[in-house]
């Protein structure tokens, strides 16, 4: 919200301040100065001068010449604009101003051939106004020479103050002035109203009727008759532009400018489109239509407050008035309303329209109950002398049930034990003085405070430690610098990610953050996805139901500015629904933590040293593999395989314990690939985490080392084409006898040498016993035994 | 006398030895000395003249000579054969090195562990909670009323109205109080997620880091301290910083961190805004609503709740200027880190 220090200064005497000082201690206060626009720095260059002569441009149809006199030179200034005319006084930049807060430096300038020595200004150029039609004409009577900043009262400091929504007290000048008060230990004054009754008795001009009180506990009205609407004085309209509203009429104006005064939203009606001069509040009680003064129609939701007259909606309460009702430059009569609505009906009706006004934004964080009639009769007084208006006698308050202040307790120890310091009595006495707080009781251990209306945030008595730290300054709480830990046994929930993102990043790959928000198409590729109710976009209305769309959509990303030679990983949640029906439980939807290696392009660029090679299912394999290794779980876990082009890949592997599948990956199906514009071989696996975290994992016991030889044996062997080489490695395994501890292929190939349908599998074994030296002939007749087995039962031959 | 023969072969075999530079000449050396018919060999034969008493003293002497001469030949035929290996002048030493594949976390992830590195050691565990939560852990027990202009502070991906995309990681606060009893001492990272546009400087999701100290007396001179502890830690021991009243609906009272801007040193710059000021936390002193809804007792105990924004702590570190760069995983970003 834009706050005028010139406008504070109606309430408190802030000279001698600094603004820098006003700015910080603001913000160190709680009300954050996000920005600071000091006229008096922006317009310290320009001046008012006077345009003596006008020419046309010689070569340049649009341009004029002109001379001006800044009250100490005569210049020559090229001017662009249609409207510049010879004994204008205009705002004048000599070269070297600041233009624009600084975006730029004035300089001399050769325009078609002719020199300029300035600038005759717009509205837009000062940031004045968005109009760039022509320059800014000024008072004849200003004098040459004198700046602007005193010439134009350019000379205020507008603040943009960050509101937070407990502080709906704050969102007016009164209220800052409050603020600023209790910083600076200063009074505050708000100024008494001064109304001339010179109209008819109010109660036989209108009245107001409040039938839902529960949600309009007050209503407040003021009647000025005979008003002439015309255009606010110059006062008026220039403190609403520097705080960037945009002038209307005297009427609007004022109702605007008591709303940033005094933090109370007013409304002005035409008494003469309020049938039966009638006020009526009530909340509607189906869904109904009615049409603002921005001529929308809008659909009310049922339960919404109206403001009514004898027979039809004239506003939405609190947030907008109707078009059938509003100020026009025919107005006569009008009735200001300054009502007290509940925040929450205005909350809601506001968000079922989607229409927030400066209304009923403050209203729903929070009006003062105890401040309408103020604000109406302020209202009433402004407008009666800026419209030639004449006050009808008394107001109209209806209050059924007074809303009573706040007592809290404060106890002065509490402040100690949060805070962890002590404040002085006295300081906090007068700190909640200055905020508007009244003492009831004050004791030697505690006090008893009555809380203004207009602090609605402040219910509790930590509510209270924090005004009164905020305004003693949280600098002055100490920093400590020890700190007792207790002992308790601690946890690490992210302790087995952390280690399997190192893992995965040393065995070379690189980490993928995923958006999980996905268009329909990507997010129905696999899984049972979930929708959001209200998404962004269409790009983003789904939850994934696993990693790997996500990651092809960076592989294309990726392929698309060359890089095609992908490892990569990701640790992440994917989401799954349960049942057909809304989601009604944490039971009827499943969130895991997954994680996916997927790989793509060359495993190996070729090099001096070493050729080419291509990823594929076993560069996915032996990485799975490794990487199970790593986390101690490689000989745990079954594989099965298939081969049937089903669900996301060609041909694929599955992990699983227990029967239950733990992880699933292989060469992801072209079409899926095609639906992402990837035209090279895809490779991934993706493991649920929460499954794996599950495994119990045998705690680790040193082994001795072997102290005997081991004794290797190398064989080769024939197959038919479909024998398998896990089937071979088992039975060799199982027939071998307990010395043989280990055995690996080393080579495959098929050939026409060894004959169409066969393939050769030649295959490293070990021997050993960690309690004595084998001979080489106990092992030959192992070894023989085998050979024979195998030969048998797999129709091989062993190769010579 | 054989003592002297030993001493005038062993100064022979250094003169012999000296300045030997090819295997030739050293295996010559060999044969003279160290053969079977050898000096050193011909001076054993010579022991039986030794009389019976001098034989264990001069047997010594004859096996010390041995071995001296053993070693001496031996360091110096590994020096010429060393020397023999590296004389290919040719043997290119400036051709590359075979390439490793390497890979990274995210630097969002090594951001986040160095911060949870800082507070393990400052005695905090690490809990974590889903992503798809209730709106009553995400908004009712962190005292967010429903109508509630508060709300408005984060805006929210609904799945209805009673679930949603968690907007903060403070859910997590509300599970590990009602599962444990004081003192609480975590951090609480995580993804949360925002409803709205998506622009250079915010995205639909993110990460915070989220801590909470519940005990018996813990104090906003203790929050302070800790996080200041923190923030010397992490973003060096030179940074001024400050603490500015603030508003969060579960901490009371609230305020936020602000440290001295990198780039300009508290002078002033865009990336501060002109103010000379980085805001990196939120926290607070944890509100007794939130107490209430997880059974704890607000008079007994008093509590310190803070957070701050991963990402954005890696555009104020390392001058990324587009939020959304982290989450295209483009490799030549990846790299980087």
């Amino acid at each position: 919200m834009k706050i005028s220090l010139n406008w504070i200064n109606d309430f408190i005497d802030l000279s001698g301040i600094p603004v820098d000082e006003i700015v910080h201690k603001l913000t160190m206060s709680g009300l954050e100065v996000e920005d600071v626009i000091d006229e008096r720095k922006i317009y310290k260059d320009f001046v008012v001068g006077f345009v003596k002569e006008k020419k046309k441009h010689p070569n340049a149809d649009k341009l004029s010449v002109c001379t001006v006199w800044d009250g100490k030179h005569e210049l020559q200034v090229i001017c662009g604009a249609p409207n510049v005319e010879v004994n204008q006084k205009i705002v004048f930049a000599s070269i070297g101003t600041i233009i624009a807060q600084g975006q730029f430096k004035l300089s001399k300038a050769k325009i078609r051939g002719v020199e300029s020595f300035g600038m005759i200004c717009s509205e837009a150029e000062l940031e004045l106004s968005d109009n760039h039609e022509g320059i800014m004409v000024l008072n004849d009577e200003l004098k040459p020479g004198e700046k602007i900043t005193s010439a134009l009262g350019l000379n205020d400091v507008i603040l943009e103050v960050a509101i937070t929504p407990n502080r709906p007290d704050a969102l007016s000048h009164i209220g800052v002035a409050r603020d600023l008060a209790a910083i600076f230990n200063i009074p505050l004054t708000v100024p008494a109203i001064k109304i001339e009754e010179t109209a008819g008795k109010i109660s036989d001009i209108a009245s107001v009727e409040i039938i839902d009180v529960e949600n309009c506990p007050r209503y407040s009205a003021m009647v000025v008759q005979e008003v002439e609407i015309k255009d606010s004085p110059e006062w008026l309209s220039s403190r609403l532009k520097k705080i960037g509203l945009r002038p209307i009429n005297n009427v609007v104006d004022v109702t605007n400018y008591i709303m940033y005064e005094t933090g109370q939203p007013l409304h002005a009606f035409d008494l003469v489109n309020l049938e039966g001069n009638k006020i009526i509040v009530r909340s509607t009680d189906e869904e109904s239509k009615f049409v603002t003064l921005d001529s929308k129609e809008r659909v009310l939701p049922k339960n919404s407050l109206l403001i009514c007259d004898a027979v039809r909606p004239v506003a939405i309460a609190g947030i907008m008035g109707g078009e059938n009702s509003e100020v026009t430059s025919t107005t006569k009569d009008i009735l200001i309303e300054s009502a007290y609505f509940y925040h929450s009906s205005i909350r809601r009706t506001s968000k079922s329209l989607g229409l927030t006004t400066e209304s009923s934004y403050r209203f729903e964080r929070g009006t003062d109950p105890s401040n309408t009639l103020y604000a109406a009769q302020k209202a009433a007084q402004l407008i009666a002398e800026l419209s030639s208006g004449k006050i009808a006698e008394g107001f109209i308050d209806v209050y059924p049930n007074p809303i009573k202040q706040n007592e809290i307790k404060l106890r002065y120890s509490r402040i100690t034990k949060l805070l962890g310091y002590e404040i002085p009595q006295e300081k906090i006495s007068e700190i909640l003085f200055s905020l508007g707080c009244e003492i009831k009781h004050s004791g030697q251990n505690e006090v008893l405070l009555l809380i203004p209306t207009f602090r609605p945030d402040i219910e509790r008595e930590v509510d209270l430690i924090e005004e009164i730290a905020r305004i003693y300054g949280y600098d002055s709480i100490p920093t400590i610098e020890t700190i007792s830990v207790p002992l308790d046994i601690k946890h690490d929930e992210s302790y087995f990610v952390d280690n399997i993102k190192n893992i995965a990043s040393g065995l070379g790959f690189y980490e993928m953050i995923n958006n999980p928000l996905q268009s329909e198409s990507v997010a129905s590729i696999t899984g049972n996805k979930i929708k959001i109710l209200n998404p962004q976009s269409q790009d983003m209305a789904y939850l994934r139901t696993s990693l790997i769309p996500g990651a092809l959509q960076t592989i294309a990303r990726n392929i698309s500015v060359g890089e095609k030679d992908l490892y990569l990983f990701e640790v992440g949640n994917v989401f799954n629904k349960h049942v057909t029906d809304e989601i009604e439980s944490f039971d009827d939807f499943s969130e895991n933590q997954n994680l996916l290696f997927i790989i793509t392009g060359r495993a190996a660029k070729k090099s001096w040293l070493t050729e080419e090679t291509q990823s594929d299912f076993y560069i996915l394999k032996g990485i799975i593999h490794s990487f199970l290794i790593k986390i101690s779980l490689d000989n745990v876990l079954i594989d099965s395989y298939y081969n049937d082009g089903k669900s996301l890949f060609d041909y694929y592997f599955v992990k699983s314990y227990n029967k239950r599948v733990v992880g699933t990956g292989g060469k992801v199906n072209k079409n899926v690939l095609k639906f992402f514009d990837i035209n090279q071989d895809v490779f991934c696996f993706e493991f649920n985490l929460d499954e794996l975290k599950q495994i119990p994992i045998d705690e680790k016991r040193y082994k001795e080392l072997l102290k005997y030889p081991k004794v290797f044996r190398d064989f080769a062997f024939i197959f038919d084409r479909e024998a398998k080489h896990n089937e071979v490695i088992e039975f060799i395994k199982r027939e071998g006898s307990k010395l043989l501890k280990s055995v690996r292929l080393f080579d495959l190939f098929e050939s026409e040498t060894i004959g169409t349908n066969k393939k050769s599998m030649a295959f490293a074994l070990e021997y050993y016993d960690v309690n004595r030296t084998l001979t080489e002939e106990e092992v030959d007749k192992e070894f023989t035994k085998l050979i024979t087995a195998v030969t048998k039962s797999f129709n091989a031959k062993l190769r010579g | 006398m054989l003592e002297d023969k030993i001493n005038r072969i062993y100064s022979e075999f250094e003169k012999d030895i000296d300045g030997v530079n090819d295997l030739k000449k050293l295996e010559e050396i060999r044969i003279k000395y160290l053969s079977r018919s050898g000096l050193v060999n011909g001076l054993f034969s010579e022991l039986k003249s030794v009389p019976k008493e001098n034989i264990p003293f001069v047997g010594k002497q004859l096996n010390s000579l041995r071995q001296n001469v053993t070693d001496r030949f031996n360091s110096i035929k590994s020096e010429i054969e060393s020397q023999k290996t590296s004389t290919d002048k040719d043997f290119d030493l400036t051709l590359p090195g075979s390439e490793i594949r390497l890979g990274s976390k995210h630097v969002l992830t090594q951001t986040l562990d160095q911060i949870k590195s800082i507070f393990k050691g400052l005695g905090f565990s690490v809990f974590e909670g889903p992503e798809l939560e209730s709106d009553y852990n995400n908004f009712e027990a962190l005292n967010f009323p429903a109508d509630h202009p508060a709300r408005d502070m984060q805006d929210t991906f609904f799945i209805n109205p009673k679930f949603l995309l968690r907007t903060h990681t403070s859910p997590v606060q509300i599970r590990v109080m009602q599962a444990y009893q004081p003192p609480v001492r975590a951090i609480m990272p995580g993804r949360v997620y925002r409803n709205e546009a998506v622009s250079s400087r915010s995205y639909c999701m993110f990460h915070q880091v989220e801590g909470l100290f519940v005990d018996t007396d813990v104090t906003f001179a203790e929050l302070k301290g800790t996080l200041v502890a923190f923030a010397h830690q992490f973003y060096g021991e030179e940074l001024k910083y400050r603490f500015r009243p603030s508003f969060f609906p579960f901490t009371e009272p609230s305020a936020e961190m602000d440290i001295t801007c990198f780039l300009c040193k508290g002078k002033g710059c865009k990336l501060c805004k002109q103010s000379g000021w980085l805001e990196i936390l939120g926290c607070g002193m944890v509100d007794p609503n939130v107490f209430q809804h997880v059974g704890y007792d607000s008079e007994k105990y008093t509590g310190y709740a803070f957070g701050m924004g991963i990402e954005r702590i890696g555009l104020l570190k390392y001058g990324i200027d587009d939020i959304r760069i982290y989450f295209e995983n483009d490799l030549r970003f990846l790299k980087q880190f």
